[in-house]
């Protein structure tokens, strides 16, 4: 019997520990502002600490995690690139100083600059290139992707050819994400990846996957020496105690934060708050193989059944600007499309005529618990008229899965298009061939091939267009925002350029206070 | 309980026991307005956590919705009345608890008092079986039964019964251990009446008291844990209400909206004080109970 007593008494006293961790962890979380000591995480001058919006899993820039935003920014950091885009997305020389296409834009000339060094002092030349394209390919990637076919040859130490077996003006673009790593590290070397040799600004001082990544100069740079001495990339996924830390100074530079916590930050006297229009966009594909979303007329009517103006002007005040096209407006091939509006009874009205069937469930997939109240907002929209959806959150590399074998009926992704160009969107995306969502029309097939297959830019804006006004008619997804990224970053940084993909380099920041 | 040491001071001594004795009704106050509030304010107050009302988002205590009514606790991320969110997660959290703590109970009673009665090489396996299990942390078990399949309400029950049903029968155990001792049940045994109706009739409802006692104090914890594997997002599914993710739906305000997470935490945290307060009084009546 006492051992009841005493059993009762040690749950109670367990119950009491749970809650007051409980409090403490909930005091943790909560912000303390107006604390501006600049201690914490960052130690003397040029010294830049940045916490970015997702964990960077993996050095290796062909490797399954290479199209992951946190791998391309470490990436862009620590190795070069054949062609870089510039924080507005235009594209200048890295590597290659110059690059032109052949007649009929199947083969594209790279010359590469002379006298670039590895930062362990060993000469990077064409066949670093060639072996580090050959890598990619093989390793077969999410980048590979954009390369399906082609190859490169090495015509002398300083030029390389790349040539596709269709025509393909979108190379230079596609390739912001190679990256040239010295020609003798393995398809497997998980060792060259823990200290890796770049021929970036800055190599590699320290690295713990998923946590922090700590970058210093790259004695070897060719270009002007960056500004910190040291840069620390940290993750922080829970975003109240990221937005401490940018409070209290722990971290330098924010970015990626949501609409509900600017209004808070543009008030302290100490940050600069910016947000710049990126090339992602909300796109929310209809699977057209579906049999109740095959009819455009039915996929047109759920997209006019959406009060997207107001869920944008709600959710999304500063960062969200209603799209008017399936790329956004800093994307090569943008043209604006007449919008569509939102009159439910009109939806309703279209469904009933089409026969579509208002007992059946659609399955709306996406991946990240930040798009959870856009993604409510949706199916309360759609419950207004009937249509009857369930959101369903999926862990990425589920989401991934399912998105590639089309078990979905609407599928949500912030889709951004980090090459500027719309190639490797719409061109990439909405083929037959690559039925990523079941939609297959031969007259697009034509304009996208058609777009792909000159250089010159008029020309293939004006391809575009007339691919976007197909699938804007046909209604293949719903294209409902345009997004812009949030940065905040302390006053005492000077230089620092918020980049449209998110991405920012940090090369050009210094501490200017200090 | 006092009985002869009281008399001389009876005069001074009774405002205060009786002040005592309101008090300790408290708990039974509590409990039982929270069991209302779950069995009848999901009659009285509608809400479906499909339908969002974005005009209304974010609005304090106390403001006036667009559709003409009043948000008494303020509204959350999405314009969804956070007064409508407690009141059905109560019903939630009261539906769990009592299911999780009713197969917890049940499984463990029968084990314990079989392991207790039986004696031998069943106990001896059934009660190593219990110290292992004890060894291991229930929420890192329930965590993981709950994270390996799809979110919903019975997972949820069956991954906190998992290991809930073990207290029970050590406790049952113990109990069933010293009354099959007790003269009555030898006599039982003596008379030929068969050991399952011993079990039934001379054993088990002794152990009444206790398990009462404890499956109160279940109760609370079941309640925190279910709150707890919601807010990570394991828990139950979207559709269903439940205070862990309306608290963990408010985390990211909590400095300028701090009523989403603050009022049902405080609910929360009422009904798990008010309940483990229950429970050691449950406790200390009967062990008085057993010593008169």
């Amino acid at each position: 019997m006492t051992k009841t007593r005493e059993y009762g008494r040690s749950r109670l006293l367990r119950l009491a520990a749970t809650a007051t961790a409980t409090a403490a962890l909930l005091a943790a979380c909560s912000t303390t502002s107006g604390d501006d000591d600049n201690g914490g995480g960052t130690g003397g001058s040029g010294d830049v600490t940045a916490a970015g919006t997702y964990p960077i899993e993996s050095l290796d820039p062909h490797g399954a995690q290479g199209a992951s935003t946190g791998t391309q920014l470490a990436g862009q950091e620590i190795f070069s690139r054949l062609v870089k885009p510039d924080p507005d997305g235009t594209l200048k020389g890295d590597l290659a100083t110059s690059w032109k296409p052949n007649g009929d834009v199947t083969a594209w000339t790279f010359t590469l600059r002379d006298g670039v060094r590895f930062s362990d002092g060993s000469p990077l030349d064409a066949d670093d290139v060639l072996a580090s394209f050959q890598r990619m390919i093989s390793l077969n990637g999410p980048n590979a992707g954009n390369f399906t076919g082609s190859t490169m040859k090495r015509t002398s130490a300083t030029e390389v050819v790349l040539s596709s077996p269709a025509p393909d003006a979108s190379v230079p673009g596609k390739l912001g994400t190679f990256y040239v790593v010295p020609s003798d590290v393995g398809k497997d070397d998980t060792a060259f990846f823990n200290d890796p040799v770049g021929s970036g600004p800055f190599t590699v001082d320290g690295f713990t996957p998923g946590e922090s990544l700590v970058l210093v100069p790259n004695k070897e740079y060719r270009g002007e020496k960056p500004a910190p001495s040291r840069v620390t990339v940290r993750n922080i996924p829970e975003l109240s105690a990221r937005m401490t830390a940018l409070r209290t100074g722990e971290v330098d530079i924010v970015w990626g934060i949501p609409d509900d916590q600017l209004a808070s930050l543009e008030r302290e006297k100490d940050l600069t708050v910016r947000t710049v229009p990126s090339s992602a966009e909300f796109t929310m594909w209809f699977n057209s193989s579906t049999p109740a979303l095959k009819d455009a007329k039915v996929r047109r009517a759920i997209w006019q059944a959406v009060d997207f103006k107001t869920i944008i002007s709600e959710l999304y005040p500063e960062t969200g600007k209603p799209a008017d096209a399936p790329v956004t407006g800093v994307v090569l091939g943008h043209v604006p499309q007449p919008p569509v509006a939102h009159d439910a009874a009109a939806a309703k009205a279209a469904l009933t005529d089409a026969g579509f069937d208002y007992s059946k469930k659609l399955r709306l997939q996406f991946a990240n618990a930040e798009f959870r109240p856009f993604i409510q907002a949706v199916v309360s929209d759609l419950r207004k008229i009937g249509v009857l959806a369930e959101p369903l959150e999926k862990e990425q590399a589920t989401f991934t899965e399912d998105l590639i074998a089309l078990k979905w009926d609407i599928n949500f992704q912030q889709l951004a298009t980090p090459s500027y160009d719309a190639a490797s969107n719409l061109g990439r995306l909405y083929t037959c061939e690559a039925n990523r969502n079941g939609y297959c029309n031969k007259e697009l097939d034509g304009l996208l091939a058609a777009a792909g297959a000159t250089a010159d830019k008029e020309e293939r804006t004006g391809l575009y267009g007339r691919a976007s006004a197909i699938i804007w008619r046909d209604a293949v997804g719903m294209y409902p925002m345009s997004v812009s990224i949030a940065y905040a970053w302390n006053n005492d940084l000077k230089g620092f350029v918020p980049d449209a993909s998110g991405l920012p380099d940090f090369a050009g920041v210094r501490k200017g206070g200090s | 309980m006092a009985g002869i040491a009281a008399v001389p001071e009876k005069v001074t001594t009774a405002p205060p026991r009786k002040r005592r004795r309101l008090l300790s009704r408290i708990p039974y106050l509590v409990v039982g307005f929270y069991l209302l509030v779950a069995l009848l304010g999901p009659l009285l107050i509608d809400y479906d956590p499909v339908h969002t009302s974005l005009e209304d988002r974010l609005l304090p205590p106390g403001s006036e919705t667009s559709t003409g009514g009043t948000a008494w606790f303020g509204t959350d991320g999405l314009g969804r009345d956070v007064l409508a969110q407690i009141v059905h997660g109560a019903r939630t959290s009261v539906l769990i608890g009592v299911s999780t703590v009713a197969i917890s109970c049940l499984v463990g009673v029968v084990l314990g008092a079989v392991a207790g009665y039986v004696r031998g090489g069943v106990d001896a396996v059934l009660a190593r079986i219990f110290d292992i299990l004890l060894a291991f942390p229930a929420i890192l078990l329930a965590i993981v039964i709950a994270g390996a399949f799809e979110r919903s309400v019975l997972l949820v029950v069956v991954a906190l019964s998992a290991t809930g049903w073990i207290t029970f029968a050590r406790v049952t155990r113990g109990v069933a251990l010293s009354i099959r001792e007790r003269p009555w049940v030898d006599a039982a045994r003596v008379l030929g009446v068969p050991g399952r109706a011993i079990l039934a009739r001379h054993v088990l409802p002794f152990t009444a008291g206790p398990i009462v006692a404890l499956a109160t104090l279940e109760f609370a914890l079941v309640v925190l844990a279910e709150a707890g594997l919601s807010f990570l997002g394991i828990g139950l599914p979207p559709s269903t209400v439940s205070w862990g993710q309306t608290i963990a739906n408010g985390k990211e305000y909590l400095e300028p909206q701090w009523w989403i997470s603050t009022l049902p935490g405080i609910a929360l945290s009422l009904l798990i004080i008010n309940v483990g307060i229950l429970g050691d009084q449950l406790t200390a009546r009967y062990r008085r109970g057993r010593t008169d």
